[in-house]
């Protein structure tokens, strides 16, 4: 279980919806989407988030695939919130509630017993009470943030074009050039190296594996079959 | 509300996992085992899913109790959630998670309602759809770009970056020389490579 994949956290949120404010909620951000055209309730101003969703989810939406499975049965509809960003998990809820408190209070303000995201104190125990651990993370670039991503794009984009550019430039015009490119792109120029964090984490998934191992092998004899 | 709401496109999954047990386990918990027993980073079956940018899997056990005066809800079957973030459409993006993983996805989705109905590409994307959550808001802070473009960025900032350290202060012909051999190299525009692999995370 491990909600570090690299650089990356990811955090699942799920919250108890009244059903009436799920309806209510939906029109709202339909509303604030295509009508308003506001999508990200201040949410661009977080860089070092990757991609967060949030699905609200009424009792009859669960998924049933048999008449042989159970139907939901819910007071409540339901409200997922997943997110991928970097850094901690203090540093992301604190900096929800310092940046953005009111566009995330417009989200889940109708959530049942939601604090409200400031004081910080009964937010942190909100999320902290109401959160779902990872079984299995994946991170296609664990040793990359969000804004190296971007950073990167922008930088491959600038090198092609510097590149076809500077082809018949003799080698003082290209110097010259050089420099320039360095000045103007120097917000994208740093190297890239793993944080402490990411070895700590990939170990103690190494290691609960191995006791996971070793604990099973205690339980089965020779043959595989449970000894107990 | 359709999923296609920008680049990258969300998917969010919830397979009902059968109730019972093995004679040993829950199925629940065999998946939850199974789960945490898969191999990380470059190693994750999900690194050779192509454009998978960012996924999880866990076992949705039960919904929370707020306190008083709530009312108590109790889930009646336990859920697999995949939440994925992902380029390009669902149906290509499902069909290549098939061709390149078929046997973890069966192992994944072993123990879900009505999975043992899925033997090919084609009912592999049948089951997903059947299980997918319409995303309410989404938000993308990253590029939609396909997972190779992003690759090769990465791996290009990080060698240039390293050039131009190294390259302070030298003559014009030898900068100029310096420069053609790094571009010859790391191909700027090649995405084939070189170039960082999925889930990489040493340099």
């Amino acid at each position: 279980m491990s909600n570090i994949a690299g650089k990356s956290y990811a955090m699942t949120v799920i919250t108890p919806i009244p059903k009436i404010w799920a309806w209510v909620n939906l029109l709202k951000f339909w509303y604030s989407k295509n009508i308003r055209k506001k999508k990200s309730f201040g949410l661009q101003t977080l860089s070092l988030i990757h991609y967060a969703r949030w699905i609200i989810i009424r009792p009859s939406q669960f998924p049933r695939l048999s008449s042989n499975q159970p139907k939901e049965d819910l007071h409540y509809a339901y409200m997922l919130f997943f997110s991928n960003f970097n850094g901690s998990w203090s540093q992301y809820v604190d900096s929800f509630h310092m940046a953005i408190p009111k566009g995330l209070d417009r989200i889940w303000k109708h959530n049942f017993k939601y604090p409200k995201s400031v004081p910080l104190q009964p937010f942190h125990r909100y999320i902290l009470h109401n959160q779902i651990w990872t079984d299995h993370y994946y991170n296609a670039y664990p040793l990359a943030s969000s804004n190296d991503v971007k950073a990167a794009i922008a930088l491959r984009a600038a090198l092609l074009e510097f590149i076809k550019q500077s082809e018949n430039m003799s080698p003082e015009e290209f110097q010259k050039a050089y420099k320039a490119f360095l000045f103007y792109n120097q917000q994208h120029i740093a190297k890239m190296h793993s944080a402490p964090v990411i070895n700590l984490a990939d170990q103690a998934k190494v290691e609960r594996v191995r006791l996971i191992e070793s604990y099973e092998k205690t339980l089965r004899d020779e043959h595989g079959k449970p000894n107990f | 509300m359709a999923n296609l709401i920008s680049e990258p496109t969300p998917l969010t999954v919830l397979s009902p996992i059968k109730n019972g047990d093995d004679g040993s386990q829950t199925f629940a918990s065999l998946t939850r085992k199974y789960l945490q027993s898969l191999d990380i980073h470059e190693k994750s079956p999900m690194a050779k899913v192509p454009n998978t940018f960012l996924c999880r899997f866990f076992v949705l056990n039960d919904v929370f109790f707020e306190g008083s005066p709530g009312k108590v809800d109790h889930l009646k079957s336990k859920y697999l959630v995949f939440c994925c973030n992902f380029h390009g459409d669902l149906n290509t993006y499902l069909r290549e998670f098939w061709q390149n993983a078929q046997q973890e996805a069966q192992k994944i989705w072993r123990h879900c309602v009505a999975f043992e109905q899925v033997h090919d590409a084609e009912s592999f994307i049948d089951y997903i759809k059947k299980c997918e959550l319409n995303t309410t808001i989404y938000f993308n802070g990253s590029t939609g770009l396909p997972l190779d473009e992003q690759l090769k960025a990465l791996y290009l900032k990080q060698e240039f970056s390293q050039f131009a350290c190294e390259k302070q202060g030298l003559s014009a012909e030898a900068l100029f020389e310096a420069f053609q051999k790094f571009v010859e190299r790391t191909r700027p525009a090649d995405l084939t490579g070189p170039t960082w692999k999925p889930g990489q995370n040493t340099l």
